[in-house]
């Protein structure tokens, strides 16, 4: 009974990571229309960022501002100076070169750090457990949820509540709008992208402690966020959050039984949701 | 017709001549890396369908090959023609799933399937070797050539390479072929005139699963190694940039899609361990400048000749 | 004089978009052989009930019968299959192939009841292609054979797409607005070759233009805000009071 609420709280946190590794790459898929195959070599600039701050003393917080900001000012830079400049050839070229920004990013990270990766502990204020009386919850695991969770807040409140995420939000569904209330597309792309990269960098962040890091761990991460789109359904921003956080469970409980199955489990229930719902689990269109 | 044959002819002497212009086993590699390319292009370039997981298949021929050579004690035909039927089949399933979803669902849907097939390989090392690869293929001889010779071998691939060829280019002029084209196109449209599109896609990733099957087999008989990396998506987008710098609109550019890439991957790494880093930094330069591929560059550059005639003239 | 056997029939068809009922309950038979003529204003939810009858939409409600058999769960490609050809309103010839390639693709369907083929070259499957050329040239289209359909006038695509819809070969004919966006002569002359088909197929028509409804069909049907609301001869509906007060707005 522990072990299953234990491993609960362990989905929370992952399925929370997911969600927003997914949520990023939603907002940019709902503004350029080009599936991010950067976006795990974004997580990695996130973690190593966060690496290297902690490393230099920083405190924890600032960490992870620097993994959003780094990975965010990544992705301003990929959308300013790449995509935006390949419109209008074929679709064909943006994905090919976010893939070569893949590859450039990863190998950066590799002579920069070397193959072997890095890990961290996290600061002493969230390490160890606490004592619940049933069971013994990690304070990081906690941690990890929250931050997810807030951050996706954050960025709800962004895009509902201010007047640079209305128009966001208004790229994302009607395109011919955003033109109407005078707001440079452009501009509009660019930020939507870095955010969605800025996403992805913070998920690196928050899972250096969690699962270490290195240059190419990005991209089972980024395979799980583009199931979790897929499950979430494309229509909505947030079907991804719930069907992150559904992913990340399901796995952990997983691991309780079949350890080795737990990540190929996330591929069988993608399988069968395409199988039996043309629309993933909570998407509109 | 007398394109058909000048265009066969080319392939041909490109397969005949390349051993002699440049060291054989790197002419090996590019016929079949060339074959990948090939099958790759009937699914993008052909079909439409932006296939970010090919690899799956090339990776599943290559495996299989290693396995039945190696466990399995098979002879070296029947390794190659399980490979062949193991990738159709496995596109045929992975096709099934997801062939129904179009443009940004089926690039994200054949990343992660290829993802699961490397992390399946990955976690299944008691078989597959995990990330150290499957060591110990030996080429067992074939109704009595010694596949051990390198001319012999290459010969062996330069026959399978000019049948893939003629294979995959008739396919492209049948009425598959236009098909897939039209249906690329405007796919309601060809609904309406009583064509399953999904069928003929799902065909068509097949076909394409077994000629990448039929190239990592051959990948793996090249190197008597099967490496983790021939299933990894890197791959797929390697195959992918080869199809695009080639050009699409003909089976001869995935060939020089595949030399170049072949030549330049071996170019890089003689340079500097990090060869990937100048790798990536290689298609970014070339998605910014050669936007139609290879041969709409010689196109260009004959247009603009025969422009310059035309002045003169 | 017995009655013409029912060869399509509409059930209380249905289709709503979000919360507009944009088809509703649209009962209707179209008996065989004969014109049928489909008015109504804009809006009105005609070509969304030709897209419900070829299921390039799903249905929300309601049965489609096709020779007394039950096909509302089919797929548009098994629609077709069972000898229903349509063009469309929004011209849908593949702009990137040539008319002999447009022609053809609708003449191998008719030709082939299986998959399609993977070896011979298309343009050496002689009888398919003997057979393209005919329809081409029934059409006054032979010198556009070689063209680009995206190279050649509004117009001259009109035609490309009966043309297409006629190679399949079909028994049912749905044709969408045919004339729109024609000149007068190209009218005309659309008008000459549906009246020269006449007979030969079922054909249900959507047009606007008065004349040319009044002029060619059996039956009409008038459609207005998703319901059908008369039926009948071109000179009976002529001069329906309900017609009059939605279509002619008198
Ligand atoms: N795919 C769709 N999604 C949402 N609404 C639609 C869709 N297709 C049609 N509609 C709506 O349904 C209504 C009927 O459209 P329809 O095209 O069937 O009209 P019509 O009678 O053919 O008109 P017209 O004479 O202009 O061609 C319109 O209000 C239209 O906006
Ligand atoms: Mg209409």
């Amino acid at each position: 009974m522990n072990l299953v609420a234990a491993q609960i709280v362990n989905g929370l946190a992952i399925g929370m990571l997911y969600a927003v590794m997914a949520l990023g790459l939603s907002i940019i898929k709902g503004l350029l229309n080009v599936p991010n195959f950067a976006h795990g070599a974004l997580f990695a600039v996130g973690a190593y960022v966060c690496y290297t701050l902690s490393t230099i003393g920083a405190p924890f917080a600032v960490a992870l501002i620097g993994a959003f900001s780094g990975a965010a000012l990544l992705g301003f830079l990929i959308e300013r100076f790449g995509i935006a400049n390949l419109t209008g050839g074929s679709y064909l070229l943006q994905v090919l070169f976010l893939f070569g920004t893949a590859l450039v990013i990863e190998q950066i990270l590799v002579l920069i750090y070397g193959t072997t990766g890095v890990s961290l502990v996290p600061p002493a204020m969230l390490g160890g457990a606490m004592d619940l009386g049933f069971m013994f919850l990690p304070r990081y695991l906690v941690f990890c949820a929250l931050v997810g969770a807030f951050s996706i807040v954050a960025v709800w409140l962004l895009i509902e509540k201010t007047r640079i995420g209305s128009s966001i939000r208004a790229g994302i569904e009607r395109r011919e709008m955003v033109q109407c209330l005078g707001i440079d597309i452009g501009t509009l792309l660019t930020l939507g992208f870095a955010l969605g990269a800025g996403m992805a960098g913070l998920a690196g962040g928050i899972a250096l402690p969690l699962l270490g890091a290195n240059a190419t761990s990005g991209n089972d991460m980024m395979a799980i966020a583009f199931v979790v789109l897929v499950l979430g359904g494309l229509g909505s921003l947030y079907g991804a959050v719930a069907a992150g956080i559904l992913i990340g469970v399901a796995q952990s409980l997983t691991t309780l039984v079949a350890p080795s199955a737990s990540t190929l489990l996330i591929y069988v229930i993608m399988t069968v949701v395409l199988l039996i719902g043309p629309k993933g689990l909570f998407g509109e269109r | 017709m007398n394109k058909n044959l000048l265009a066969l002819a080319a392939v041909v002497l490109l397969a005949v001549v390349a051993p002699m212009v440049i060291p054989i086993s790197i002419a090996n590699e590019i016929i079949v890396i060339a074959i990948f390319a090939m099958a790759t292009n009937l699914v993008i370039g052909v079909a439409g369908l932006y296939s970010f997981g090919q690899a799956m298949f090339f990776g599943a021929g290559a495996y299989l090959t290693g396995y039945s050579l190696t466990a399995g004690g098979l002879s070296l035909v029947p390794s190659i023609l399980i490979a062949i039927a193991g990738a159709a089949a496995l596109a045929g399933i992975v096709g099934a799933v997801i062939i129904r979803r179009s443009g940004f669902y089926f690039m994200m849907l054949t990343f992660a399937f290829n993802q699961m097939a490397f992390y399946v390989v990955l976690v299944w090392s008691g078989v597959t070797g995990g990330e150290d690869g499957m060591a110990g293929i030996k080429r067992a001889p074939v109704g009595g050539l010694d596949l051990n010779d390198r001319s012999v071998f290459y010969a062996f691939c330069a026959v399978l390479f000019v049948a893939s060829y003629v294979i995959l280019r008739q396919i492209k002029k049948s009425p598959l072929g236009l098909v897939l084209e039209a249906a690329k196109e405007n796919p309601r449209r060809m609904a309406s005139l009583g064509y399953s599109v999904h069928g003929a896609q799902l065909a068509a990733f097949m076909i394409s699963g077994a000629f990448a099957g039929l190239a990592g087999s051959l990948y793996v008989l090249l190197y008597r190694f099967v490496p983790i990396d021939s299933i990894s998506w890197i791959m797929s987008g390697n195959v992918v940039f080869m199809v695009v710098i080639g050009g699409m609109s003909s089976m001869v550019g995935p060939i020089m899609g595949a030399a170049v890439f072949v030549w330049l991957q071996g170019l890089f790494s003689l340079l500097w361990a990090q060869w990937a880093l100048l790798f990536g930094l290689f298609i970014i330069f070339v998605v910014f400048t050669l936007r139609g591929g290879l041969i709409e560059l010689f196109k260009r550059v004959a247009r603009i000749r025969r422009a310059g005639e035309a002045h003169h003239g | 004089m017995a009655e013409p056997v029912t060869v399509l029939e509409a059930i209380e068809l249905t289709k709503r978009f979000g919360k507009n009922t944009v088809v509703d309950g649209v009962s209707l038979k179209f008996p065989e052989g004969r014109l049928h003529a489909i008015l109504g204003p804009n809006g009105a939810g005609k070509t969304t009930l030709f897209n419900l009858l070829t299921k390039d939409y799903p249905v929300d409600g309601g049965e489609i019968l096709l020779r007394g058999e039950r096909v509302t769960r089919l797929r548009p490609h098994q629609i077709s299959r069972r000898g229903v050809g349509r063009s469309y309103q929004i011209t849908s010839v593949l702009r990137e192939l040539t008319f002999f390639e447009n022609v053809w693709l609708a003449s191998y369907r008719a030709d082939h009841a299986g998959a399609p083929g993977l070896w011979r070259d298309f343009r050496a499957h002689w009888a398919t292609a003997e057979k393209t050329r005919q329809v081409l040239a029934e059409l006054g289209l032979e010198p556009f054979t070689d063209r680009k359909a995206a190279d050649v006038s509004y117009g001259d695509q009109r035609l490309l797409e009966i043309a297409v819809t006629l190679a399949t070969r079909p028994e049912i004919l749905l044709l969408d607005e045919p004339t729109s966006g024609l000149s007068q002569r190209e009218s005309e002359r659309v008008k000459q070759l549906i009246l020269s088909i006449k007979g030969k197929f079922t054909i249900i028509m959507i047009e606007h233009k008065m004349n040319v409804v009044m002029d060619i069909s059996d039956d009409v049907t008038v459609m207005n805000r998703g319901k059908v609301i008369a039926s009948g001869s071109p000179a009976q509906i002529s001069t329906d009071a309900a017609v009059r007060s939605a279509y002619f707005g008198l």
